[in-house]
């Protein structure tokens, strides 16, 4: 008996080949960090949707058009002209790219130029720097974001904190490019989070496997409601683990029909003996009940494992059905021989 | 076929195993136990392997299922030697776990080839291994009580 034909066994080789390949140049691709590239596609897709619902952060700002965000950040405007200009002029000389113009603020502007300084210069203390300030914003913005009457004060801080994390982004594409030419991770820093390439690649790679935990709660049965991450991998576990029984379950239950089909009336001294290797089975699965009941007995109730119970029970007392039916009918048959 | 999905697929190609199953004799044959249980295990070996092929060498779990299969087949040196090489190559990596307790090590137990890979990709072979599952129990329960009723 041949499963698997040819073209199969020469296609998954080439795959396997392929999957080696790949599997190196990944590796490779990681050290260099042309990984990110493939990397940065996902990360702006999961981006791209939280952003606009939390208003009060950084890139929800950068989002917005340029029109309402001067709007957001003009309103609470104040007079300065001349530092407004060299600080305007300082950040042009900087920032080629940007395209919506920040408004002032003369210590915000120092502080910026100050900011951007470092990063061109000193990465590392520049680093150091921000990471200092920021957790004090972070901290202090909570506090004003849930009041709607202090708009200057939130305000102001959100654009400090725009121009440290712009400055932020912008020393790291620039360091990216020159040490090694090649292009950067487009992940941007979220609100209160240090901003170095390892902290980045690691939040990234967290957020690909949120994401995924979240898929896999999609498609277990009763997962929806548990919250965390242990619990839910349990969960899957259980539902596998579950999946790949009913399998054997199944097969053995074809197993024990198929020969019925060929069922003959000359077939009966092995009667008990089948009865027996079946019973086995159901002994099998009958142990797998029992540890599910004493987990059921220890955890508090699931849904989804009151679900697989039941599955269980079902599925066993259809095997027990089956086998009667069968024993019965041989019985029968054997009665009728030796009567006869 | 009208839609090649992985249901259909693995449907025509467990059919076509299991018509290919040695049809057990008249006598004895039929009900002796290791004649059951060896037939439990081909049938098992069939759904993997049918399974496997429908789904096709773009997933990990399945080409690992693959692999699996036919060295249980075989039992050749090479591949263990392919294994044992990828596996070699993707630990340097050195998956980090999220997931506290000894879950990330019983859930690569549970899917095949989840032993060498990181949790990212181990948590999507799981999501694609737990649809095709699904499927192929549906399909195995229809065609059992197609064959008894």
């Amino acid at each position: 008996m041949e499963p698997i034909s040819v073209t199969d066994l020469r296609s998954a080789s080439c795959g396997e080949n392929n999957v080696e390949i790949g599997v190196e140049s990944f590796q490779v691709g990681e050290e260099i960090g042309v990984e990110s590239l493939q990397l940065g596609e996902e990360i702006q897709r999961l981006m791209a949707p939280p952003p606009p619902e939390t208003a009060s952060s950084f890139t929800a700002l950068l989002e917005l058009p340029p029109e309402t965000a001067m709007e957001l950040l003009h309103s609470p405007e104040n007079d300065e002209t001349a530092p407004k200009l060299a600080g305007e002029a300082h950040r042009r000389l900087l920032s080629p790219n940007f395209t919506p113009t920040f408004p002032s603020d003369a210590a915000l502007l120092e502080r910026a130029s100050r900011f951007s300084v470092f990063a061109v210069e000193k990465n590392l203390i520049g680093d150091s720097h921000r990471v200092k300030q920021e957790p004090v914003d972070s901290e202090s913005n909570p506090n004003c974001s849930s009041d709607p009457n202090n708009n200057q004060k939130s305000t102001k801080r959100k654009e400090r904190e725009k121009k440290g994390k712009g400055s932020a982004k912008k020393s790291k594409n620039v360091t990216n490019e020159d040490g090694e030419k090649l292009p950067y991770v487009h992940v941007r820093a979220r609100r209160g989070q240090a901003t170095d390439s390892h902290s980045l690649a690691e939040r990234a790679r967290r957020e690909k496997i949120n994401a995924r935990m979240k898929l896999l709660q999609d498609l277990v049965p009763g997962c929806d409601k548990i919250s965390g991450t242990a619990l839910v991998l349990d969960e899957i576990i259980n539902h596998v683990q579950y999946l790949q029984r009913q399998v054997e379950l199944l097969s053995m239950r074809l197993a024990a029909v198929n020969p019925r089909i060929d069922f003959n009336l000359d077939s009966l001294l092995a009667a008990e003996d089948k009865s027996t290797e079946t019973g086995n089975s159901i002994i099998n699965s009958y142990g797998t009940l029992t540890d599910f009941i004493s987990r059921f007995g220890e955890e508090k109730t699931t849904p989804a494992l009151s679900l697989h119970i039941t599955h269980y029970l079902a599925t066993t007392l259809r095997l027990i059905q089956h086998l009667c039916s069968q024993i019965s009918s041989k019985w029968s048959s054997e009665d009728g021989l030796k009567i006869h | 076929m009208k839609q090649s999905s992985i249901k259909t697929r693995f449907t025509y190609g467990f059919l076509r195993t299991l018509k290919r199953l040695p049809k057990t004799r008249a006598k004895s044959s039929s009900f002796s136990p290791e004649e059951i249980s060896k037939r439990c295990r081909i049938i098992k070996l069939a759904t993997d392997a049918s399974m496997a092929s429908a789904v096709g060498p773009r997933r990990a779990w399945s080409r690992a299922l693959i692999r699996r299969v036919r060295s249980q087949r075989r039992q050749r040196q090479r591949q263990w030697l392919v294994m044992r090489r990828t596996r070699r190559g993707e630990r340097k990596k050195g998956g980090k776990e999220v997931g506290g307790g000894g879950q990330t090590d019983s859930l690569r137990k549970l899917v095949p080839g989840g032993e060498t890979m990181e949790l990212c990709t181990l948590l999507g072979e799981t999501a694609h291994y737990i649809k095709c599952l699904t499927t192929q129990v549906q399909v195995m329960r229809n065609i059992v009580d197609l064959f008894s009723n």
